[in-house]
């Protein structure tokens, strides 16, 4: 197993990671070096519900912080309007810094609104796309996830919806990149079991195809190793016992660190069949993975021969050394099937399409988004129509 | 080999790519499936900075047509300097290798682009031969018609 050098590549993860005991506690200090003391605070309607916003502004204002004005009301997905209407609140109160408490929908709603401040309120549409939004002004911005699985935390993309023209615009640059992430178990105990599992294994996903994507590099397959073996370890363990705060660490660590890999060298056809599959037929993105990684590994194995060997040995080491060179890469695909179907036991995660809800008429559909979906680009092996076909029949 | 040497064949080039995207956006099937997709007025523009080249096209009346500059194009590919885009244009480097090397930047819907990427590399297994067009793409096109009809539209436009 030779390591893989590409002729070039780019790393970046500026984020700031403060992982750990009492690192909501040290927001108060980051953001101010950041030039920030009249936060605004972004965070949903579920997690107000369950007490975690209150006890985070608890926290905040024990360790001398006050934020400037607290907004919940956010969709599932973010949109310009959303944004929009966020920054005139964040103007009225006259605020100097963003920070995002929440999941994927939250994360991405507060990257848009960095965005759109840091432009200096200007159109952010056109930005859309890879690596043309410039850097703009200062806007100090931490996240605090709520869940252990986009990783977005880590990652240097966004997601918006033009509600005007109906498309889901991918926004692709360093810039959206927070400037501190923030890992607390405090904020993290509230999972339910189903929750957990299908985040965790979005963020194992993540770092498979990260691991074996076309812009693989050592940075970021050394990333989704670390990711993979946390994961293999401690996923069953914050399902099993949802307090158990070193598993849960570990698991945001995971999602963390897997997210930094995938944000330098892209997700694969398991997120572009996902990501359609959670369109078309609402099936939560994380159990879309969990259905699609073992018949999408499948596809892939001959072009990722040599990745998934190697993964074999980092979530299987014994595994790996008694079984023939030749064979690892299917044996990797036989211990992550049998790996999510142990999940399955421990949570309610639904084992294929058909169960999940989704209907065969809709699978030109799903295939016609698929192929126009960006993770397709550095996917192992190239996919049209017809692939994405057999992998869903597959996976129904 | 000299700048002004990679600035000439790729402009020659990006000339070629375009003529075969308004010949197979008639006569290959899937290209101009990929072409009746996008809508009436689509601009595209690909460009090499810094000044070294650009080329810009719109669906007009439902035939691909060059157009003159303007401040803004639905998808505008701008490869960061010359030396990649060479690669790329002259069938050294797929366009998936030059996205994963960062060699240029996109301005636009993603998803849209990946119907232009797929045009480009049907273009590239006629213009390129096999031999090269196997090392660069994941996966080679066939040909729906043969190289000779496609090259003699393009260059001689019959
Ligand atoms: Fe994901």
């Amino acid at each position: 197993m030779s390591m893989y050098i590409p002729s070039y590549f780019e790393f970046v993860n500026s984020a700031k990671l403060l992982a750990g005991d009492y690192a909501l506690e040290n927001i108060t200090e980051e953001m101010s070096l950041l030039g920030s003391s009249r936060p605004f605070l972004l965070s949903d309607k579920g997690l107000e519900k369950v007490g975690s916003v209150k006890t985070l502004l608890d926290i905040f204002s024990k360790s001398g912080l006050k934020v400037s004005g607290v907004f919940t009301d956010i969709p599932l997905d973010s949109s310009i309007l959303k944004v929009n209407e966020i920054a005139s609140l964040y103007r009225k109160a006259n605020a100097d810094g963003i920070i995002a408490l929440g999941g994927g929908s939250v994360i991405d709603t507060a990257k848009g609104l960095r965005m759109l401040i840091s432009q200096g309120g200007k159109d952010i549409l056109k930005y859309a796309g890879a690596e043309v939004l410039p850097r703009g002004m200062n806007v100090p911005f931490t996240v605090i996830p709520t869940t252990s699985g986009t990783g977005s935390e880590a990652t240097g993309v966004a997601v918006i919806k033009d509600e005007e023209k109906e498309v889901k615009l991918e926004f692709i640059s360093s810039y959206l990149l927070p400037d501190v992430a923030v890992l607390d178990t405090r904020m993290l105990e509230s999972m339910p079991p189903r929750i957990t599992a299908i985040t965790g294994l979005d963020a194992l996903t993540h770092a498979i195809e990260a691991y074996s994507s076309m812009q693989r590099n050592p940075v970021s397959q050394a990333y989704a190793i670390a990711a993979m073996r946390l994961i293999i370890e401690y996923l069953p363990i914050a399902i099993k016992e949802p307090h158990n705060k070193k598993a849960r660490l570990a698991m945001a660590n995971a999602a963390y660190i897997a997210g930094a890999s995938f944000s330098n060298s892209m997700v694969g056809i398991v997120h572009a069949i996902g990501h359609s599959v959670g369109a078309v037929s609402g099936v939560p993105h994380g159990e879309a993975m969990s259905i699609l990684l073992v018949p999408s590994m499948k596809y892939n194995v001959n072009e990722a021969r040599e990745e998934y060997s190697d993964i074999l040995l980092y979530i299987a080491g014994d595994v790996y050394a008694s079984t023939p060179n030749e064979n690892r890469a299917e044996k990797a695909i036989e211990v992550l099937s049998a790996f999510v179907d142990q999940i399955r036991t421990m949570a309610p995660v639904r084992k294929t399409l058909s169960e999940a809800g989704v209907k065969k008429e809709d699978f030109q559909k799903i295939a016609n988004r698929a192929i126009n979906d960006g993770a397709l680009i550095v996917n192992p092996r190239a996919a049209d129509r017809d692939d994405v076909l057999r992998i869903l029949s597959e996976a129904f | 080999m000299i700048k002004t040497v990679k600035k000439a064949i790729s402009n020659i080039v990006l000339l070629v790519l375009y003529r075969a995207l308004r010949v197979l956006s008639q006569h290959d099937s899937r290209v101009r499936n990929e072409f009746e997709a996008l809508p009436e007025g689509f601009t595209v523009a690909l460009r090499i900075n810094p000044s070294e080249g650009e080329i810009r096209m719109a669906k007009v009346n439902g035939r691909l047509k060059r157009i003159g500059k303007r401040d803004d194009y639905d998808v505008l590919i701008t490869f960061k300097g010359i030396d990649a885009a060479f690669k790329v244009l002259t069938g050294q480097m797929g366009v998936a290798r030059a996205y994963a090397e960062h060699r240029f930047t996109l301005k636009g819907d993603i998803g849209v682009t990946m119907g232009l990427v797929r045009m480009i590399d049907i273009a590239e297994a006629y213009l390129f031969p096999r031999i090269m067009t196997k090392r660069i793409l994941r996966s080679v096109p066939y040909k729906e018609k043969s190289t000779l009809t496609i090259y003699r539209k393009v260059f001689i436009g019959v």
